[in-house]
This record gives C-alpha cells, structure tokens and sequence, in this order.
C-alpha cells in the first residue's frame, strides 16, 4: 500500500494513517485473550450467510429494545403517587366516627326492643313484670322451655364439658354429632348429613363448596340473607327469577339452554336454589315444579328448609314431607336446628358424595369449631320428641289456618301467603291505608306492634340489614304460629291484632 | 362443538372485575411466582442442554438437525406452557385466573419486568444455534416469530382465532 501513488499528496497520507490505525488495532486485538476464538466465532456464525447475519442482527436489535423498556403495570386504575402527594392525602383525610351519629329511626328502634326478664319461651315477662305471649320466636314447637331437653343437656355438660374446642376435623367430632347426622338422614330419608355449628352459615358454607366461578346458579329473588351471601361468596354466574314464579324459572332455564346451543360453551356445575318457607316471604316453594324443571333441565336443586325443617309435612321432615316427594330428588336439603328444634347450628342432607365433599370444602364446617355436644343433644332430643309426637304439624296447621280464618277480612292487611306456611307476614294494603316510603311503613307498623304488646302479644317487625339486601323486601310484622298455642291463645292473638292494626291505621286510609 | 359465535379474529379479553382483582389479591399466585425462584431461570438453560443431548444421542441425526429439534421441543413446551394452558392447577384464588395465561398471570400483568425479559431472551437466544438451510430456517424463525409475538405487550388479554377465549356468560 505503501508504493500506491496518487496524483494527491494529501490523500496519500490519509491512506497511510488509516492503514497504520488498522494495523494497530488488529494487533491490540489479537493481544486481547480470547479474541482469535471471538472473531473464529462470528466468522462461523456468518456461515456465509448474509441473509442469515442480517436476521440474526434484527434479533439482536429487538432483544436490546426489549430488554432496556421500562416496566409498567396493565391493570389501568392504578397511580402511582408521589411521596409528597401520599403526604397530601394523609393530611387531609378525616377519620369517620367510630360509632355513627344515631339517626331519629335509629334511636327509636333502639327504644322499642322489649326486654325479656327470664326464659325465652312461648310466654315471655318483660323486665316491666308484662306477661305476654309470644308471636316473634321461631319456636314452632314449643320445646324452648322443654324439661327433659334441660335435663338432658345438662347431663351431656356433665359428660363433654361445654365447648367442643375444636374445628370438627381436628378432634371436634363427638359421638353425639355422628349418631345425630345418622338421626337426621333416617329422619328426612336422605343417604348422608353433615352439621354444621351455626345455622345462617349452613348454607352461605354449602353453596360456596359446590359452586364456583363460570358455573350457573339460578335463584329464587325472596331468598333470605344467607342465601344471597352464599352465592355472591361462590362467584358463579347467578340468574335471578321472580319470587315463586315457575314461569320465569322456565323462561331463564330456557334461555340459558339456548345460549348453550349458541356459543357452544362446555357445559358447567349448575344449580337451582329455593327456599322452603321463606323467610321474608312467609310462602312455600313450588317444589314438585321445582323438581320437575330441574329434571328437564338438568340441574341440581339446593333447598333451604332452615324454617320449613320440623314443621311441614305430616311427619314435620319438611317440603319434601308435605309434597310427598322422593327427598333423594332434591340434590341438597339445607336445614337449620336453630328454629323449630330450639338448638343451634345447621345441617346439609343429602348423597354421601356431596356431604363428604363438604367435610374437607365446606368452609364453614372446617375453620369453625363444630357444635358443642350439648347442644347438639338438645336437638337430637327435639328431633325424638317430634317424632314421639306426630301430631305436633298437623297442630301447627290447624293453629295457622285458624289464625289467618280471623285476620283474612281485615281489610287494610294483605296476607298474601301460602295457606298452610306457619310462618305469616302482614303486610300493610296500600290500596286502603295511605301510607309513605318505608320509614313510614315501618313507623306504623311498630305502632301495631307496640300496641300488641300493650295488649299482651309480643311481635316483631321482619328486620333486615336494608343497605345489604339484593332486593327491597317490603316492611312486614312477621308471626309465627307454634304448636304450643291453645286455640284459645290463638284466637286472643288473632284478636289483638285485628284491633291493633284497626286502631292505628283506620285514621290513614285513603 | 361449535367454538364460538365470534366472527372477528381478535378478540380482546375484559378488564378484570372487582371480585376478580379482590380474590386474585387475596392469596399469592403460586402458579405465576415460582419465575423468581432460586434457579428458575438457570433451569430453562440445564433443560436446554438436556434436551441436546437427549436428541445428540441418537445415532443418525447430525448437530444441526438435533440443535433444530432442541428448539422446536423448547419452544413448543414454553408456548403450551405460558401461553396456551390458562387457570391456576390449585383453587387457591377461587378461580379468579381462570381466564389468564401463565404469561398474563406472571408479575400481575405487569410488562417489561425481568422474568418477562429474560423468557423472551432466551428463545432469541436458542435460535442462533440453529443451522439454516431451506426447512429447518422455516421451522424454526417460524416457531420463534410465534414465540415471540405471543410475548408481546401488545398481545396481553387478546385472543387470536377465538383461541383460549374465555367462554360467554
């Protein structure tokens, strides 16, 4: 290179000082350790390829841009805030009360509970010395102040102690529990049970351990509170239908048939979910169209028999009693030993495949201490004493039908329930009584109430967490109709009442 | 069975809900965490060179086609892994992934964060070993495009062909 001449002197240099540099870094080069095995390298990698180099370059291109991009989030509600405006935001914030200014309704709810001096039973004192009979238990039976359940209960807190201290599934299963589940099985007709310690947590436990997310629930909208607990915990696609409405129910069952057939979706747990007698409703559900439905469709059938349990039926073993339905046809009979059976806790009935799949599933039943044996005596006894007595549900109807044959003219209170439900809500009949929102509603009929009990007739309103509640409920005196009660206390009740309900609201009507 | 009524061939999932985020927070991912364990990225590169070896000892097949099934075995097991199989295999968040991918699950959705970087190098990474003639180059930039494309921020939550949707409610 050196001898190459060129008519420009200046170029010629130029040439020579690039030829040296070159020169000079080939040589630092090669004293790098390594550097012959790094060029061999690429030179193989090049494989005389210049397609094969120039993808390989792009790639490397990409990954260097991928790899040097910042990180950020994808959920969009996310900010980040600086540590000053974290400060701001401190500062300004205002705790809320600990306990919330009463509101005037508030402070006359508090005003108005009756305070009970002694027992719980049929017939109650109140702390004033009032003797009243007793309208607002779930004590269908009559077997709160039972004294061989006392007797009883007494010598199993001799024998176990009080507490089972312990979840069932860590040394918390007595012989007591297993002997009633057998009890209550025999006793509905079903293959298995389980119990669980407390009643309103039977079914928002059962439901979640069966249903999960993308499967469908189809329910009844009066369902009580637990039920709607239940299925929000078990984050599965819900439809509602109309209250006791079977063509709804066949409406919904339909659609979602047709859209199965539509989007081809694969085919999921799916439950129709009803309640016996309802709770805010005070109805009976529609059980052999239930059942039917569910055949036709191909569902499973929960039903909550938590009030209907021990009182319907001519053997008082619920719905299934009273409709003479096969109970292996209802996949799940959900019931609680809190109402008639004067207890606690709850049950779930039905194969030895769903009650087995709750003993690990059932949360509920695994994080809670199981029911302590003397209670679970106490209902184990009321369950003999209503199988000794089988004419303790024919009583109750006869109760039922006698009270609502005296209140059926009252003309400004609807008493649009089933017939043969224990379970009544008097509702106020808006086409007679002019009557407000429900604050109003709910005013006059704590007058009622109150002037009930001045008559000797303990009632209560149907209370409900309102903020919480899917759908309003509208404000109801709720009664229950015990087979403890003598036709005659009946009558007085069913008296009382019609002259209460006259008194306060013959000046409101239209 | 008809797969859906989709007729468009991108779909893009929903945002997540409330209830989703609540129960997705409410318990670690188990399923997605395991990306920052000790040796969990070491592993891909000991699977790799297992993988090689595996194929180098069968007599018959030469460096090059045995580098090439090494990458196809790779890429196919890291792409029904990460981006076909959706959910979590235990219920410990009620289902709240049931619509996600592995690699949707990772950091939370999170993009551009180091485990996400360093899948994607190494796929990249793998293909530079493969020797290119004719099909084996087709094979295998092929696979990596597919690879790679599917680990693309742009492609969170979207769903090609109505492919792994999540199914109508």
């Amino acid at each position: 290179m050196e001898t190459m001449e060129t008519a420009y002197p200046a170029l010629n240099e130029l040439f020579v000082f690039l030829n040296t540099t070159i020169t000079q870094i080939s040589i630092y080069y090669s004293r790098i350790p390594g550097s012959a095995i790094l060029l061999k390298y690429i030179k193989n990698s090049h494989q005389d390829d210049p397609f094969r180099t120039a993808l390989e370059l792009l790639l490397v291109f990409f990954a260097i841009i991928y790899l040097f991009t910042n990180k950020y989030r994808t959920d969009n509600n996310f900010i980040e805030l600086t540590p000053q405006e974290v400060e701001e935001l401190v500062d300004e914030w205002q705790p809320d009360p600990l306990v919330p200014q009463l509101s005037d309704d508030d402070k006359r709810e508090l005003e108005k509970i009756p305070v009970i001096n002694g027992p719980q039973g049929l017939k109650v004192k109140l702390i004033n010395g009032k003797s009243l009979i007793n309208f607002s238990s779930f004590d269908f039976l009559g077997l709160l102040t039972n004294v061989t359940i006392k007797e009883k209960a007494i010598e199993t807190l001799k024998k176990y102690g009080v507490g089972s201290c312990g979840p069932p599934g860590f040394y918390g299963t007595f012989d007591v529990h297993t002997e009633f589940e057998k009890k209550v099985s025999e006793f509905l007709g079903t293959e298995d049970t389980i119990i669980y310690s407390q009643g309103f947590s039977t079914i928002s436990s059962a439901i979640p351990s069966f249903c999960k997310r993308g499967d469908i629930l189809v329910i009844d909208e009066g369902c009580n509170f637990a039920i709607q607990k239940g299925v929000q915990i078990s984050r599965s696609v819900i439809k509602w239908f109309k209250h006791n409405d079977m063509e709804d129910l066949e409406r919904i069952l339909q659609k979602i048939k047709n859209e199965d057939i539509e989007t081809g979706r694969k085919l999921t747990r799916r439950f129709i979910i009803s309640e016996g007698i309802f709770e805010n409703y005070g109805d009976i559900a529609l059980l052999p169209k239930l059942v039917e439905l569910k055949k036709l469709y191909k569902y499973r059938l929960i039903l909550d028999e938590s009030l209907s349990f021990g009182i319907m039926g001519k053997r008082g073993a619920g719905l299934t009693d009273y409709f003479d339905i096969n109970p292996t046809d209802v996949d799940m009979i959900v019931g609680s030993m809190c109402n008639a059976l004067c207890s606690s806790g709850g049950f779930c009935s039905g194969s030895f495949e769903i009650t087995e799949h709750q003993r690990i599933s059932g949360l509920a039943y695994c994080y809670s201490a199981s029911l302590p044996a003397m209670l679970t005596v106490s209902a184990s006894e009321s369950l003999n004493i209503l199988k000794r007595n089988p004419q303790f549900p024919l009583t109750i109807n006869q109760n039922t039908i006698l009270f609502k044959q005296i209140l059926k003219n009252v003309k400004y209170l609807l008493l649009n329930c089933s017939k043969d439900s224990p379970v009544i809500h008097l509702r106020i009949n808006e086409e007679i009584v002019r009557v407000g929102d429900i604050q109003d509603k709910e005013r006059c009929l704590q007058d009622i109430v109150d002037e009930a009990i001045n008559n000797g007739i303990l009632l209560t309103r149907a209370k409900y967490v309102r903020s919480q509640e899917l759908f309003g409920v509208e404000p109801s005196i709720r009664i229950c109709i015990s087979a403890g009660f003598t036709k005659k206390e009946i009558e007085k009740a069913a008296s009382v009442i019609k002259n209460a309900v006259t008194k306060v609201l013959k000046n409101k009507t239209h | 069975m008809s797969r859906n009524r989709s007729r468009s061939f991108i779909t893009t999932e929903k945002p997540t809900s409330y209830n989703d985020t609540l129960d997705q927070s409410a318990l670690p991912n188990l399923n997605s965490n395991w990306v920052y364990d000790k040796g969990a990225w070491l592993v891909h590169i000991v699977l790799i060179l297992c993988i090689k070896i595996l194929f180098g000892s069968i007599p018959g097949v030469p460096s090059e086609a045995s580098w090439t099934f090494t990458n196809l075995t790779y890429m196919l097991g890291s792409f029904l892994l990460f981006h076909w199989v959706k959910g979590v295999p235990f219920d410990f968040n009620s289902g709240a992934y049931d619509g996600l991918t592995l690699w949707e699950q990772i950091d939370n959705g999170a993009q551009f964060t180091p485990a996400k970087k360093y899948l994607t190098a190494v796929p990249i990474g793998l293909t530079h070993y493969t020797h290119y003639d004719g099909i084996t180059f087709l094979v295998n930039f092929i696979l990596l495009i597919v690879v790679v494309i599917a680990k693309l921020p742009q492609l969170h939550k979207v769903r090609l062909f109505g492919i792994n949707r999540l199914e109508a409610e």
